[in-house]
């Protein structure tokens, strides 16, 4: 699905979040995750700009990590306050789209 | 940072320097979106954009792992760089001379009124 990126980017900042919970991962495996859902237009630039404002939001712990080749990579995993942001996140979701269900159900 | 560096910038510019060493072992493509982005960013620079360097620094860094991951420019920017740089700086309080700019006139054109005595 095309040009799929407006309507997610509310939303890729919960994404992120929730894989980050499942497991400690890096910006580059993050992406490939979002593009096998389907999120094919997702670039790691963009990921890059949310793990920062999660970083600078203090919503993650960063650890560098010596990679096989080229530079260090930097892992995310969530913290405290990550949790409870991914939860806010999953009940503000359920909200949204409950309401949009219902709008196309024709229930108003 | 000591004094004279404050004052000349040298720190400034060997971390410059370090920068466009890295930059230089990068690919061609990898190469012409580092010299986009700094273009971009000077725009949010502050007087001596000493406030950009962690910026560059996490720009040049994802631009050097994707060579590693062997991704091309395109797959790791898509066609937003200037977007991306926005994001890069948003919300980080990066104050830009837009701003500065905005916040002199607001304050000129107050003291003005209150001259007026309105």
């Amino acid at each position: 699905m095309d040009d799929l990126t407006e309507m997610l980017k509310g939303t890729l900042e919960g994404c992120v979040l929730e894989i980050i919970a499942g497991e400690e991962t890096y910006g580059y495996a993050i992406t490939r995750r979002l593009n096998e859902l389907g999120f094919a237009d997702v670039v790691e630039g963009t990921v890059y700009t949310i793990l920062l404002r999660l970083e600078r939001n203090g919503l993650v712990q960063v650890t560098k990590r010596p990679s096989g080749v080229g530079p260090p990579r930097k892992f995310y995993a969530l913290n405290d306050a990550g949790r409870e942001e991914l939860a806010r996140f999953w009940a503000k979701w359920q909200y949204v789209s409950s309401r949009i269900d219902k709008l196309k159900e024709g229930g108003g | 940072m000591n004094f004279r560096e404050t004052v000349t910038g040298s720190d400034l510019t060997r971390e410059w320097k370090a920068f466009e060493a890295r930059a230089k072992a990068l690919p061609d493509g990898h190469r012409a979106a580092w010299e986009q982005i700094k273009a971009n960013l000077f725009l949010y620079g502050d007087f001596t954009g000493r406030n950009l360097l962690p910026i560059l620094d996490g720009a040049l860094g994802l631009l050097e792992e994707s060579v590693a991951d062997g991704q091309g420019v395109h797959e790791v920017l898509g066609d937003d760089i200037p977007g991306f740089c926005a994001a890069l700086v948003g919300g980080k309080g990066a104050r830009t001379h837009r701003d500065r700019w905005r916040e002199q006139l607001n304050g000129n054109v107050a003291r003005k009124l209150s001259r007026l005595g309105g």
